[in-house]
């Protein structure tokens, strides 16, 4: 007993440097084996990259394994699209126009754009308002998106880069990012998101689809979602769908720095910032500095009455006020 | 509720006899226009590559033929097109409607070429079991004959169009051509002033504004659209630098608080980091205490 | 009665509650049951997403972030106890700082779970570590939580270790807890050095967390003073968060004295006079929240800009009007007149007087949260009626009540296992006191 006790207290010292001897050579080992394998793999990586052609025909180089997935159609890898979607178009700015004097609140934009999302019949990206600014002044229709701002009071907010602006403008959510915390729909002066509060409508049908960013489907329960500009239209070089569908021409969509927008009803295409100059084009709630890249032409001359029924419920706000 | 679907089925009366008399009779087609005719035999096959250009820029508005599913917020009310009234209209008329277009009726010449027009026509034909075809003698084929040359004028900011015709008796000028310019832009095709006919020698100028945004090096694609009675119609295009260079940065170059993490400001960086920093020292510090504490404690003998 | 004696009795009395005895285990028991009902609502929220909740896109903040608010303000009172008044000198309030430090870090700790309560995907919570954005006040409140929580339990345990030691030896508990209470008591002798460790230690936290406490509050106040909403879009929502935070906590700790002096027979320690001292406090914070207040209502009712008129109207006359002026009147201006009166700074009234301002303080954030989501710039227009007014429903009314049982888990755990009252600080209290005696008598 008393030896038991007794040795280790004599083989302490020395044990304990040969221990720290054995644990410091050991670590060597194993860091260098670690570093090694490390290394192979990043010259594995590096051997197995190849360069590909992007849409925007610039030369972008990608794993090949990455390329096999993207290969077949681009349109089924999510860390693709994800890249693609955060990046955005190179020297695009776009803008629309919404021609109030032309609105008559047929509302092919909102079902368009509810049938392309896959939204519930109560979420709005694009929502016609029946407004009406004072006792005395007109009421009007006033279909409002999201209005895209350049200074964007949503995306500030946002704790984990979910919601963001791309260098084309374009104000996008990643919805397999998105946490839930709706902190943007709190900052949006302009009630532009939606969140998915319970299963979206088409869930079951959208299961396996792999999530566009630019599309914004499948919808995902728990999340945000909001107006796109429909950024994977925009890619193809289409109008959005809600610009499309309008009977009446009201929406013109377009690059800013071609100075054109395109009528999505006439199909005809003028020049950006005389159809504002020559109409009094404005932006919603200037004062708030948000820089929206939807603009609207005053509802001057409306070809069509604004409705009887309608009335009551533009008015609701000033009896308030 | 009797009385509601009464002022219904009277609006509804009104309506349909004012599209068929007066709508209808308002496009003052030019008797010209009004005779001409299909160079396109309409047959099953035109047809059926009709309906999906009908479905794709008419739909919305005049619904499906038959189908009583038309646009019906919209003033005037767009009528359906397999109707009497539709029907009745000459091809050419229909073609001038459908070319040129009028309020929301949109112009669909600078949409859609004299061969999708012609198909769109043969669709609506489609409809009517009485209707019987009558050919033009027109052969598109003549259209290969055209060469359009596009220049631009510096000194006078002008864009000069020159049009010839490479005929078997040798090379002529195109005189009376109608020729609209156009710029590319990402959406669809801006004009540049109105259309215009050639002159005696073939020739049309265009004054072309100086603040047409072009890509980095001020190069714009031009286009030429050329239609005439007899050759038919052609689109030229060439690239030429008379835009103004644009090379806008990216809108998300600049670090701002709406940026990502990547481009987040610098002062709100630091003031992160030296809160969490001074939690650190703070912490280290009390770990270092509480360490002193049971260290002082053991060190005395039990 | 000796010294000894006297020693003796105050270390039997402050651990006396340091035991299992049944009414802690039915109490305990009950909050057991309630947890899990609540949790079931949780798990049923889960499972339906946040549908289950009378949220929708426009009143999209509802009950749990006036409970989140509700929960970091309350936690702030440790700072205010402890930190403010114990390096400002205030002797009397020195018996209340552990009740204080108690309160804020179950506070704290709970006030995390109550907004991954509110999230529509809290299984990606890690996603604010990995892809966190400096830029938004989340991450910022995450950190400053985190921060607080962890401050707030060293706070609460360095000047415990005396009292640890005291635990080893005199407690009458299994060996294991004992052991347990040795290994935290860091070898506690008593010596020099260790005491001068101690007090330097905790007069650093004391420092360090005035600033940490401010930021908690004042990031959670930029939740909704960084947005253009109106009613949030103020330059004094922090100060204004603040300031009621100090009511709201000053409330709690008046409940948790009445009910620890109460239960625990502490009557000798926990004594009449701080009660009336702790009400005369009450009366200064709410005095300076009753400041802000008309502050935060006086100018914008005094201009009456177009949308803050709708608010305004909608909170003095309109659909809140009961609300607002209930908690403003029950809640904070009649408890302030009352606390005027020395007859009511006693126990029982304190007590009643604790819980309506405590109940007023948690509507408030309601009335904070709630009224300026209904009124958005642009009109709220075709969605289903029960998007424009919102109403809490059953499931969220429970979620609700979960995080606060937690919260008298957290405190009734705490309050079993150390000394409610410092020993160690009680007894030095008593000997100052008596050397003075003997220098006088001299």
């Amino acid at each position: 007993m008393s030896e038991n006790q007794e040795k280790p207290k004599k083989r302490t010292r020395r044990e304990f440097i040969q221990d720290l001897g054995i644990v410091g050579i050991g670590t060597l080992i194993g860091g260098s084996a670690i570093f090694a394998g490390v290394n192979y793999d990043k010259r594995k990586k590096a051997a197995e990259r190849v360069k590909v052609l992007t849409a925007e025909n610039e030369v972008m180089e990608v794993e090949k394994s990455e390329l096999a997935k993207s290969a077949k159609p681009a349109l089924e890898n999510l860390t693709y699209l994800q890249q693609q979607g955060r990046e955005g178009m190179a020297g695009k700015r776009f803008v629309m126009i919404i021609d109030l004097s032309k609105c008559r609140n047929a509302r092919k934009c909102m079902a368009a754009c509810n049938e392309a999302h896959h939204l519930r019949p109560e979420q709005h990206h694009i929502n016609v308002l029946k407004m009406q600014d004072s006792a005395n002044t007109p009421a009007y229709y006033m279909p409002k998106p999201c209005q895209h701002c350049d200074n964007p009071p949503c995306t500030a907010v946002c704790p984990v880069d979910a919601t963001f602006k791309r260098q084309d403008g374009i104000v996008l959510i990643d919805n397999e990012r998105c946490i839930g915390c709706r902190f943007c729909i709190a900052a949006c002066p302009y009630s532009a998101r939606v969140f998915n509060w319970a299963e979206p409508i088409h869930s079951l049908e959208d299961e396996g689809k792999v999530y566009n960013v630019e599309l914004n489907v499948p919808q995902k329960k728990g999340t945000i979602s909001k107006c796109l500009f429909s950024a994977d239209r925009v890619r193809e070089g289409k109008l959005p769908y809600c610009v499309s569908a309008c009977p009446n021409g009201v929406y013109y969509f377009g690059d800013e720095n071609e100075d054109a927008v395109t009528n999505g009803t006439t199909k005809e295409t003028v020049r950006f910032r005389k159809l504002l100059e020559d109409n009094g084009g404005y932006t919603l709630m200037p004062e708030l500095g948000t820089h929206p890249r939807v603009y609207y032409l005053p509802p001057k001359g409306k070809e069509y009455p604004f409705q009887e029924k309608d009335k009551e419920e533009a008015r609701e706000r000033l009896h308030n006020s | 509720m009797y009385n509601r679907n009464f002022k219904i089925v009277a609006l509804a009366v009104v309506s349909v006899f004012f599209l068929q008399t007066f709508a209808q009779n308002n496009w003052n087609v030019p008797a010209d226009k009004k005779a001409k005719n299909s160079y396109i035999k309409f047959d099953a096959a035109s047809a059926g590559q009709g309906e999906a250009i009908y479905n794709k820029n008419c739909a919305s508005c005049h619904g499906n033929p038959g189908k009583g599913n038309v646009q019906k917020t919209l003033n005037p009310i767009p009528p359906d097109l397999s109707s009497i009234g539709t029907q009745s209209l000459t091809d050419g008329e229909l073609f001038y409607i459908l070319s040129s277009g009028r309020g929301l009726m949109p112009n669909f010449k600078s949409m859609l070429s004299d061969e999708e027009r012609w198909k769109v026509i043969s669709y609506i034909r489609s409809f009517n079991k009485g209707y019987v075809q009558t050919l033009s003698k027109f052969d598109p084929n003549k259209a290969k004959l055209i060469k359009v040359s596009t220049n631009y004028d510096r000194k006078t900011a002008q864009v000069k169009v020159d049009v010839k015709v490479n005929e078997k008796s040798g090379i002529v000028a195109l005189k009376n051509a109608e020729i609209g310019l156009f710029v590319t832009r990402y959406f669809g095709k801006l004009q540049i002033q109105k259309n215009q006919l050639t002159n005696a020698d073939g020739q049309t100028v265009f004054d072309f504004p100086k603040d047409i945004p072009g890509d980095k090096t001020g190069t714009v694609e031009l286009v030429v659209k050329l239609n005439d009675e007899n050759y038919g119609e052609i689109e030229s295009s060439t690239k030429l630098q008379l835009g103004v260079p644009t090379d806008k940065p990216a809108l998300t170059d600049k670090r701002a608080i709406w940026g990502t993490l990547a481009k987040a400001p610098f002062w709100i960086i630091l003031l992160y980091l030296a809160g969490v920093f001074a939690f650190g020292a703070v912490l280290l510090y009390l770990i270092f205490a509480l360490n002193k504490i049971r260290k002082s404690g053991s060190n005395k003998p039990q | 009665m000796t010294k000894q004696s006297k020693t003796d009795k105050i270390t039997s009395d402050l651990l006396r509650p340091i035991r299992l005895n049944w009414s802690f285990k039915i109490w305990f028991g009950f909050l057991g049951l309630a947890l899990l009902v609540c949790l079931g609502a949780y798990g049923l929220q889960l499972k339906n997403g946040l549908s289950v909740t009378g949220l929708g896109d426009y009143v999209s903040w509802g009950m749990y972030l006036s409970n989140f608010v509700f929960f970091v303000a309350t936690s702030l009172i440790g700072m205010l106890i402890s930190a403010v008044l114990g390096l400002s000198g205030q002797k009397w309030a020195a018996p209340l700082a552990r009740i204080a430090e108690i309160i804020a870090l179950a506070f704290a700790a709970v006030a995390g779970l109550v907004i991954v309560m509110d999230m529509g995907r809290p299984e990606r919570l890690l996603n604010v570590f990995i892809h966190g954005r400096v830029q938004s006040p989340i991450l910022w409140d995450v950190t400053v939580i985190t921060i607080y929580m962890v401050i707030s339990a060293l706070f609460l345990y360095i000047p415990l270790i005396p009292d640890l030691k005291i635990c080893s030896e005199k407690l009458d508990v299994p060996p294991f807890l004992k052991k347990i209470y040795k290994i935290l008591s860091l070898n506690w002798e008593g010596t020099i050095e260790q005491k001068k460790m101690i007090q330097q230690s905790t007069r650093v936290i004391a420092i360090f967390i005035i600033p940490v406490a401010l930021a908690i509050h004042t990031v959670t106040s930029w939740l909704f003073a960084n947005t253009m909403r109106v009613g949030w879009d103020s330059t004094i929502f922090g100060p204004y968060f603040v300031t009621g935070a100090f009511v709201s906590g000053t409330a709690a700790v008046i409940i948790a004295m009445y009910v620890f002096r109460k239960n625990y027979k502490l009557e000798e320690y926990i004594t009449e006079k701080l009660f009336d001292m702790i009400g005369k406090l009450m009366v200064l914070v709410s005095l300076i929240y009753l400041y802000f207040n008309l502050n935060e209502y006086m100018v914008p009712g005094f201009k009456m800009k177009e949308m803050e008129a709708i608010l305004i109207r909608d909170l003095f006359s309109g659909n809140h009007a009961i609300l607002f002026w209930s908690v403003q009147l029950l809640g904070l201006v009649v408890p302030i007149i009352l606390l005027l009166f020395k007859k009511m700074r006693k126990p029982l009234p304190m007590l009643v007087i604790g819980f309506m301002v405590l109940l007023g303080a948690w509507f408030k954030r309601y009335i904070i949260v709630v009224p300026t989501m209904e009124h958005p710039f642009l009109p709220i227009q075709n969605v289903p009626q029960s998007w424009k007014i919102y109403t809490p429903t059953l499931i969220e009314i429970l979620v609700t009540l979960a995080p606060m049982i937690m919260v008298l888990m957290i405190i009734t755990i705490l309050a079993k296992v150390i000394p409610i009252v410092s020993v160690s600080e009680t007894l030095e209290h008593l000997e100052s006191v008596e050397q003075a005696e003997g220098e006088l008598k001299k």
